[in-house]
């Protein structure tokens, strides 16, 4: 116990005393996890978007009033009924003029000017949801053609397939960013505990001197890697949380976009970064210290090991 | 104690440190390895230590033969081999004290015993009073009395000083000498490369002198032969 206690004692005081360079690994672990764990968020932003817009109502009928311009009472039901049967929708419903007036009235709610209107003018609607969105043309031709009903037909189907393609794209764009700076991060890290271990050579040195073996030299090495690690990936997930809360909360009230990605989301994310940190500063301070570990064969040809 | 059989040792690039060296050291000798600088010393030291392989030969250290020794059990030579370098290989940021716990420490020794270990020898060297500085602000005997200290505070059977006098000296050199003759006297086996024929011709002891990484001389209660510096 008091040996485990030696080497953490070993490595709070090699962290302590190499500050700058401990402080140039954390920079590194954390300046690519950020990008790598923003990157991430960015593209959950874009997935919540998208899903957003593909549910609930793709196409709109808007209806003429039955009993006026040769529309016969019950043709709203019927057009209902109708609409349920084609196998491009998913769901329908109706929407009289009473509630097209509530709706009208939740939306344009505090501007006077526009809620002085005769509620008799807003139509009653038919409002569709589609097995696939790719299937709105044949569901607003269909429509179409029922023009003793139909007043006209409103879809946002092909900006949301449009922004579905776009979603696509950046989701592969996200993961291979993602993957990218996940490598730079090792990278990084193995660089500059590397240096770290360079400075600190004769230490090494002197722990072999004295009997030390390989992995009781290398532990002080793996905590400090790890705790680098771990601060710089928490940092970054920090970080990128705090930016994106701040973000999703500045943009409240902003209908068009949604900002505001679950904590849950962060959580489960933010565990596997600071994990990831954790294990990139382990395999940086294993691959730092390879070289300053070997020892030399016991008879053959050999180059010698640079301990003077 | 120690025991080199037809050692030869081939750097990369052809250039020859030890040629067909055959050595027997007993328990409890103090053995000068001298020559000129390049002779081969300082390697035969390093061999000694595991710290390179030979290319040719057998080398036996306490006993085992250090050239088939598997690279996880160095560690375990090195700790039976107290060694001592003409740059005293100290912790710049840890004091004398911490310096020398650090040999006990790595090898997991309770903080029970190594507190009055540590007192001891800094009292066996002369340091008692100088546990808490740091090697800055010690003289270069002085430090060179602290790597005594190390290598010997785990009371090794063997001790192995490369240029130990190197660096200091010839006042401050005779009381490391001093302090190496004391711990040979308890029974440890020193095998010491110098080229500092006063040390050698004041001591007495036996003397291997190595020319080319040849051994030209070996002689109990031995000289220097101030020709060959």
């Amino acid at each position: 116990m008091s040996r485990f206690f030696f080497l953490l004692r070993e490595a709070f005081v090699n962290l302590k005393r190499n500050f700058l360079v401990v402080a140039g690994a954390v920079l590194a672990v954390f300046i690519s996890l950020s990008l790598a764990f923003g990157a991430l968020v960015v593209n959950e932003i874009l997935r919540l978007n998208t899903l957003a817009w593909q549910e609930g109502v793709h196409v709109i009928a808007f209806l003429r009033d039955e009993g006026s311009g040769g529309v016969p009472p019950g043709a709203h039901q019927a057009l209902l009924d109708e609409v349920f049967t084609w196998e491009e929708v998913n769901d329908a419903f109706y929407v009289d003029k009473a509630q097209a007036w509530v709706e009208y009235q939740e939306i344009f709610a505090g501007q006077e000017e526009l809620l002085e209107i005769d509620p008799t003018i807003l139509p009653a609607s038919i409002r569709i949801e589609l097995v696939a969105i790719e299937l709105h043309q044949s569901v607003k031709f269909k429509l179409e053609q029922q023009q003793q009903v139909v007043l006209n037909v409103s879809t946002a189907a092909e900006q949301i397939e449009q922004l579905q393609n776009l979603s696509n794209v950046l989701n592969v764009l996200g993961i291979g960013m993602a993957v990218v700076l996940g490598v730079s991060a090792v990278v990084l890290i193995a660089n500059t505990i590397r240096l770290a271990i360079y400075a600190r050579r004769d230490e090494v040195e002197i722990m072999k001197l004295v009997g030390a073996s390989n992995w009781y030299i290398r532990i002080p090495f793996l905590l400090e890697g790890l705790i680098e690690g771990v601060v710089g990936a928490a940092l970054a997930v920090f970080t990128v949380w705090l930016g994106a809360t701040r973000l999703a909360r500045a943009s409240e009230g902003f209908a068009l976009f949604r900002l505001d990605v679950s904590n849950q989301f962060f959580l489960r994310w933010g565990l596997l970064f600071i994990i990831f940190g954790a294990a990139a500063g382990v395999i940086g301070s294993l691959l730092g210290l390879s070289r300053y570990l070997r020892e030399a064969d016991g008879t053959g040809e050999d180059i010698p090991t640079g301990v003077a | 104690m120690i025991r080199l059989e037809h050692v030869t040792k081939v750097y990369e690039g052809g250039s020859v440190a030890a040629r067909d060296v055959s050595l027997d050291i007993q328990k409890g000798e103090f053995v000068f390895l001298v020559g000129p600088s390049g002779s081969g010393k300082s390697t035969l030291i390093r061999l000694m230590l595991r710290d390179e392989g030979v290319t040719r030969g057998k080398i036996w250290v306490a006993g085992k033969d250090i050239t088939t020794l598997p690279k996880w059990k160095i560690p375990y030579l090195r700790r039976s081999v107290g060694t001592v370098f003409q740059d005293y290989k100290l912790l710049p940021n840890k004091t004398v004290a911490e310096n020398v716990s650090f040999a006990l420490e790595v090898l997991g020794r309770p903080r029970s015993v190594i507190g009055p270990q540590v007192e001891q020898v800094l009292d066996l060297v002369g340091l008692a009073d100088m546990a808490g500085r740091y090697p800055r602000q010690l003289s270069g005997g002085e430090q060179q009395r602290v790597s005594v200290a190390r290598a010997f505070v785990n009371r090794p059977p063997i001790m192995l000083a490369d240029e130990p006098t190197g660096n200091l000296d010839p006042k401050t050199s005779v009381g490391i000498m001093k302090l190496l003759d004391r711990i040979n006297r308890t029974g440890t086996t020193i095998v010491m490369a110098t080229h500092d024929f006063a040390i050698v011709d004041a001591m007495q002891r036996r003397v291997v002198a190595l020319e080319k990484g040849v051994v030209t001389r070996d002689e109990h209660s031995g000289r220097y032969e101030q020709d060959q510096g």
